[in-house]
């Protein structure tokens, strides 16, 4: 977080302890009166959840407390440890963001940079309007689009190939092969144009004077990119790879909902849709909390463990 | 400047840098025009494949046909309701918590942000939060739509960031004219944070128009909104027009499933780029450093 030393500076008649409380409650009760609902909805939406976890250590009964009834120990980790299904969902999880993150973390910073290098005002500004468009698109918008694009019989990507290079229609939406990079793919669709916005302002920064520095000493466009853009942006690039580090396991779950079928349930089926099916279909409650507890943890440990390491050898972190 | 144009190499590389522009905006675009082709075609085009960028025996019969069927106009009007009352909800709530949390001279204001930041990155997964909208007795109500999501972190931390980055002049000249805090932030702080409330408040609005997975598992079917109707559409569990006892029913569910898409699609789409100016604002603003 962003340290504040307002508190310190400012006149000293304002904290609590040097006007005493009811002093300090005249002055802000109208603030702390704002915050009573939004304190209430994290307390319930937020937090009882977060203590709902509980479960996972516990048993539930149906139609009995969400809490569970008794206790039940470490039952659910040694269920799940020794279920196949998990260890294959984690490695799906695992491979899957890994492989995204490799993809589309890179993209957006291209983009961004090529982008930049576009001269003309107009066109630029109409390129990155259509490239958030994609954004805005819902999920369930995506994946019918392109199940129509990829459509064995009538989808316009297998008549492409069958008429202009004589191929059998691919069944892309069913294939185990396909389905990483469809994923992966539809992400870049959506998301490159909107995160380039985070670079596209951090370029937006840099001083003129650095390129024209760099141009006097005979530095050409790409070389003014390798040597001035790129180091001028690495603080936003860690930023951003923490972040992306720290959500790694938090793929898109909707995505994979929809694209799962039966056929390639073998590297479509990740945690989240493990703890769904598990917990919602077939309401083993405590089971599914044990794995999306789990999950949770090692997310907190990702995060945490991607900050100290960036704050180590950059001296940038998100906090 | 313009001695960089001359060189070869310049050219080249503008080359390029269009070609590849050009590439991201056909990219972007090619799929969603050829759904927009697809639904004003004839039948008998889309069957035999004539359809690209441009439809062919131009009908706007499928348009007729979903806004006929009672179902989609009901689902439509759900997501509607949904968007207006949420984004109203949504925005509200994180106002007024982002303006005290925007005063780090507020006691207890230091744990409050402790307390959102820490819920950003450990959450109640599925299950509990499943669990807890039942044992509010809120499933089957459209407050189950909207309650729950009312406040996002990230939508809060960059209303925050926002209001912190305001001139704090303005607000000392109030207070000693004796305006209380509640004038303050309606008759200050809001009209001058025009391009976070719209930035977040797009957010939001996304959020709700495009949702189907939590409608899904709280909702009852009359509340369905469009994106679960279309999901159920293309999953099979729903049929539209005559579709059921045609001939062909793939390609009528095709133009029908691109009607669909179009109508669901379009209010977010012409809505965004009139925002987009605010929204880079507050983006770059909130976003990067939480």
């Amino acid at each position: 977080m962003t340290k504040t030393k307002t508190a310190k500076n400012n006149p000293p008649q304002t904290g609590l302890r040097k006007v005493g409380l009811r002093r300090y409650m005249k002055k802000y009760w109208p603030l702390y009166a704002m915050m009573v609902l939004p304190v209430i909805y994290f307390i319930v939406f937020k937090y009882l959840p977060m203590f709902g976890n509980i479960l996972a250590f516990r048993r539930y009964r149906p139609g009995m407390s969400p809490w569970g009834e008794e206790w039940a120990g470490l039952r659910y980790f040694k269920l799940f440890m020794r279920d196949p299904m998990f260890w294959s969902a984690f490695k799906n999880t695992l491979v899957l963001s890994l492989l995204n993150l490799l993809v589309n973390f890179f993209l957006p910073i291209l983009f961004a940079i090529l982008l930049n290098e576009v001269r003309a005002k107009r066109f630029k500004k109409f390129v990155q309007t259509i490239s958030y468009m994609p954004r805005f698109i819902s999920t369930v918008v995506v994946i019918t689009i392109l199940g129509e694009l990829l459509s064995p019989s009538s989808g316009l990507v297998n008549l492409f190939l069958k008429n202009a290079f004589g191929i059998e229609p691919i069944y892309f939406m069913n294939e185990p092969g396909w389905f990483r990079i469809i994923y992966i793919l539809t992400d870049s669709w959506q998301f490159t144009g909107w995160t380039a916005i985070i670079y596209l302002a951090a370029i937006t920064g840099i001083s003129s004077d650095l390129f024209e520095a760099a141009e006097i000493d005979g530095a050409g466009r790409l070389q003014q990119i390798m040597y001035v853009t790129i180091p001028s942006i690495m603080p936003t690039i860690m930023v951003m790879l923490i972040m992306n580090v720290g959500r790694m396991l938090t793929l898109g779950f909707e995505k994979v909902l929809l694209m799962y079928t039966p056929n390639n349930a073998s590297v479509s089926d990740i945690l989240d849709t493990l703890v769904y099916r598990t917990g919602l279909a077939n309401q083993n409650y405590s089971y599914a909390t044990a794995i999306g507890l789990f999950t949770g943890v090692i997310g907190v440990i990702l995060v945490t463990g991607a900050n100290a390491l960036s704050r180590k050898v950059t001296g940038e972190s998100v906090y | 400047m313009t001695r960089r144009y001359k060189t070869w190499q310049n050219r080249l590389f503008d080359g390029i840098i269009y070609l590849v522009m050009v590439l991201v905006l056909l990219i972007c675009l090619v799929p969603f025009i050829y759904m927009l082709a697809i639904s004003f075609s004839s039948t008998s085009a889309i069957v035999n494949n004539e359809v690209f960028l441009w439809p062919v025996g131009f009908t706007a019969e499928s348009y007729k046909q979903i806004f006929e069927y009672p179902k989609f106009f009901h689902a439509y009007g759900n997501t509607f309701f949904y968007t207006i009352v949420g984004t109203a909800i949504s925005l509200v709530m994180t106002i007024l918590f982002a303006y005290p949390l925007s005063k780090p001279e507020l006691f207890g204001q230091k744990f409050l942000m402790k307390m959102v930041i820490f819920s950003m990155y450990f959450s109640g997964g599925l299950i509990p939060n499943y669990l807890l909208v039942s044992s509010l007795h809120i499933t089957g109500t459209r407050l189950a739509m909207l309650l729950p999501f009312a406040i996002n972190q990230f939508n809060l931390i960059i209303m925050i960031n926002f209001f912190r980055s305001l001139p704090k002049e303005l607000e000392e000249a109030a207070l000693i004219d004796g305006l209380g805090y509640f004038g303050i932030l309606r008759r200050i702080v809001v009209p001058l944070s025009t391009a976070a409330i719209a930035t977040v408040g797009l957010y939001y609005a996304v959020f709700f128009w495009n949702d189907w997975f939590n409608s899904l598992i709280y909702l009852n079917t009359d509340q369905f909104p469009v994106m679960l109707f279309l999901r159920n559409i293309v999953n099979g569990t729903t049929m539209v027009g005559d579709g059921a006892g045609s001939a062909d029913k793939t390609t009528i569910a095709l133009s029908i499933k691109s009607a669909v898409i179009i109508v669901s699609t379009v209010p977010i789409i012409v809505l965004y780029p009139f925002l987009q100016k605010y929204f880079v604002k507050g983006m770059t603003v909130g976003a990067v450093k939480g």
